[in-house]
């Protein structure tokens, strides 16, 4: 059976999306774009698709607004159901697995490409990844949505196993703003959570301060003119 | 047709069907529902949420209701602008409306605006897009004044101020440019105008005139045509005909009032006095 | 028992006036008239034993097994009414694969017994049932580390760390007592479970045939819950029948 990657049902909301998750020491990096289109139309650019599941579990989300949303609630619900009946916080692998089972068993009905990482007590930070078919792979880095086919070989290039916080925040940061300033569905501001033992610290890079990266240079003329820095267009709500 | 059963059973009937098809082939359109080509907006201030919604209703290129109402009652302190298909914006508002109701009596207190929000977008998941209703859902509870736009598959979104309906582009170029945190009662009010009549304006959806509500802490305040931009002036003329203009050759007047006399026939006399009469 | 004979004790789904119900007191005494079943949790390991009364030396040896396995890293072991036990233990691998299904990880022994102890419970409420007339020890090494747990027929379970179950318990009961559960490896309470089903055999049921089964779940077995090696059994059983010659209850 094939699954058709771009079918959306009409004048579906799409999180034509770059969304992220690195596995580091302490815990785990993840982040996403703020971008939410219908057709052509952004209908929202400060969009939040690092979504909470549990206290130290999180998932991005793209393809379809509605499925990703839908799922995440179920998952959410599932997830404090399984708090109060076992006394204790599913691990990051139960979680996942409630992800895969939603999504495989109605991978006709759904178009959802989600990554869920957190941390646990069993085997502290992991990344699980759940692309569109519903298959359910461990990695220790992540990328979907739309943007991440422009950046798989910076990722292949750059990743190294060992990495401190600070260093993987910066990939992750790095990682989006490339993928965003390639992919048309992406874009917006860069939102990151930092997923440890003793919590989630949310971070947020606004749509002027994305890491620049070579943008070419004028190639008739020299005309001198002042930089116009563009507003802050990002909103924290 | 000598043979067909008498009897109709249940379910759907595609018996039209090729005939239907045909017709459509054939270039007759097929009916169209109702649709609220629109402007529906939200705004957040400082004291809680500002909703607007033009007034027009259109079937095709036909404008079928000049002062329709499309900001829908939920809750007291939660109210719900819908665009789409104008049949299921009013009977979704109208069902969660009641659930609503139902669970705030169960609960013994003021339903919150995500469990509305959460009812809506479960609703409409459910109806994978074939309900057809875009909403701008807005209200204050004991948490704070929330606002969020739910499209027909069943998306939600939380923002500070929000548009919907064809009307969207037009009224969020307004909310972009103007609008700013901490705003006021009055400003807010008139930011929503603005962006609302710049639907009615510059979107052919949209039209007529400017409803608008505003939902504080402890009071809610529906302002039915708050704004009338579009309304009907004098004519310059008259194009009444003259008594006379027409010539005629003959003329004939009944008494169209007739008068009538009842007259009450007098009362039976009968041997057994009260007894019924079986004869 | 006064209310005896006045038809209280004729189905589960009724109380006796004092707020009892006979049926699952009846389930009991049928795990009571059984050979003994023992438990010992140590801090490496869980060891099963059961006291397996032959009814037939036409038997043949090993059948009729009373340690079953229910996942790969969860025993049990089962006093009472043999067929109400093995019944359970099909219940019990069902419950396990579910949760195996839904998360795609091994469960808790107390995830286990819980919905197992729900289902044994359901039994205690209807007059179309009887309870199940068998009590089941379980034994497992899961993420939490050395379980073990008993689930009555009225579907009450408690932990425990040294549990006995059967005819003799109560001796049974009284030599767990004497054990230091937090210094015994799993070797060693193979050897304290050999001697102790032997001690209450002898106490209990001297002139009938049995057959000692052990299992255990312990590092040495991998986490995996086995029989324990042949050699292992053999040499407990020689020690506990040594064992027996200097024992003499009191």
């Amino acid at each position: 059976m094939q699954v058709d990657i771009q079918h959306l049902k009409k004048g579906e909301v799409n999180l034509g999306t770059s969304i992220m998750a690195v596995q580091f020491d302490g815990g785990v990096v993840i982040g996403a774009d703020s971008r939410t289109t219908m057709g052509s139309y952004i209908a929202n650019r400060v969009t939040d698709k690092l979504t909470h599941i549990h206290d130290r579990i999180y998932c991005c989300r793209s393809g379809s607004a509605a499925d990703t949303q839908a799922i995440a609630d179920i998952v959410h619900y599932y997830s404090q159901m399984y708090n109060q009946q076992y006394g204790e916080r599913p691990s990051v692998h139960s979680v996942a697995t409630l992800f895969q089972r939603m999504c495989y068993g109605n991978k006709d009905q759904l178009s959802a490409g989600i990554i869920v990482a957190g941390w646990d007590s069993e085997v502290g930070p992991s990344v699980y990844n759940i692309p569109l078919g519903g298959g359910l792979f461990r990695q220790p880095w992540a990328i979907g949505g739309s943007g991440s086919t422009y950046v798989y070989g910076y990722c292949d290039a750059t990743y190294r196993d060992g990495w401190g916080r600070d260093e993987t925040v910066n990939f992750v940061k790095n990682t989006l703003a490339l993928a965003m300033s390639r992919d048309g569905s992406s874009g917006g501001v860069i939102r990151m959570c930092v997923i440890t033992k003793d919590g989630v610290e949310r971070l947020f890079v606004p749509g002027n301060e994305l890491p620049k990266f070579w943008e070419g240079k004028e190639v008739i003329g020299n005309v001198s003119k002042a930089e116009v820095l563009p507003d802050p267009m990002a909103i924290e709500v | 047709m000598a043979n067909a059963s008498a009897y109709r059973g249940t379910g759907f009937d595609f018996s039209n069907y090729a005939r239907n098809s045909f017709l459509e082939k054939k270039g007759v359109p097929l009916p169209k529902a109702t649709s609220t080509g629109t402007t529906i907006v939200g705004c957040i201030f400082k004291d809680g949420v500002v909703l607007g919604a033009d007034t027009r209703a259109t079937e095709g290129d036909i404008v079928a209701d000049k002062n329709c109402e499309k900001i829908h009652y939920i809750t007291e302190n939660i109210r719900c602008c819908g665009a789409g298909t104008a049949a299921d914006t009013e009977f979704t508002t109208a069902m969660i409306s009641s659930n609503m109701e139902l669970h705030s009596l169960s609960t013994g207190r003021i339903p919150r605006v995500v469990t509305a929000m959460t009812m809506l977008k479960q609703y409409l998941f459910r109806y994978q897009g074939h309900v057809g209703a875009a909403l701008v859902l807005g209200g204050v509870d004991s948490t704070g004044s929330h606002l969020f736009t739910i499209a027909p598959h069943g998306s939600a979104d939380k923002l500070p101020y929000v548009t919907m309906g064809s009307g969207s582009l037009a009224a969020m170029a307004v909310f972009e440019s103007g609008w700013k945190p901490n705003m006021d009662r009055q400003e807010a009010l008139n930011l929503v105008v603005a962006a609302v009549s710049a639907g009615i304006f510059n979107d052919l959806g949209s039209g007529s005139n400017v409803d608008t509500c505003v939902i504080t802490k402890d009071h809610t305040e529906m302002l039915r045509n708050y704004r009338k931009p579009n309304e009907r002036v004098q004519k310059e003329n008259t194009y009444k005909f003259r008594r006379g203009t027409t010539a005629w050759t003959k003329e004939k007047i009944r008494e169209l009032v007739v008068d009538e006399t009842v007259v009450p026939l007098p009362h039976p006399v009968s041997a057994g006095g009260d007894a019924m009469d079986t004869s | 028992m006064t209310s005896i004979g006045t038809g209280y004790d004729l189905s589960a789904s009724t109380y006796s006036p004092d707020g009892r119900i006979f049926q699952v007191e009846y389930a009991n005494k049928a795990v009571e008239n059984s050979g003994t079943a023992i438990g010992i949790r140590v801090g490496d390991g869980v060891v099963l034993g059961v006291e397996k009364l032959v009814q037939s030396k036409l038997l043949v040896p090993g059948a009729n097994r009373r340690i079953q396995a229910i996942d790969r890293h969860i025993g049990m072991a089962t006093a009472g009414l043999l067929a109400d036990g093995r019944y359970l233990a099909n219940r019990a691998r069902d419950e396990s694969l579910s949760y195996r299904d839904t998360y795609r990880s091994p469960p808790t022994l107390s995830a286990v017994a819980d919905r197992l102890s729900l289902y044994v419970q359901a039994y205690t409420l209807y007059s179309s049932v009887r309870p199940f007339g068998a009590s089941s020890i379980l034994g497992a090494v899961d993420k939490t580390g050395p379980a073990l747990l008993v689930v009555e027929p009225s579907g009450v379970f408690y932990g425990y760390k040294g549990a006995a179950i059967g005819k003799g318990q109560q001796l049974a009961k009284t030599e767990l007592e004497k054990l230091k559960f937090d210094e015994l490896t799993a070797r060693e309470a193979v050897i304290e479970a050999a001697r102790i089903i032997h001690v209450v055999h002898e106490d209990a049921a001297k002139d009938k045939d049995f057959e000692l089964e052990i299992s255990w779940i312990c590092s040495e077995s991998n986490f995996r819950h086995v029989q324990v090696p042949s050699d292992l059994l053999k040499e407990a059983e020689e020690k506990a029948r040594a064992a027996l010659e200097e024992f003499a209850p009191e």
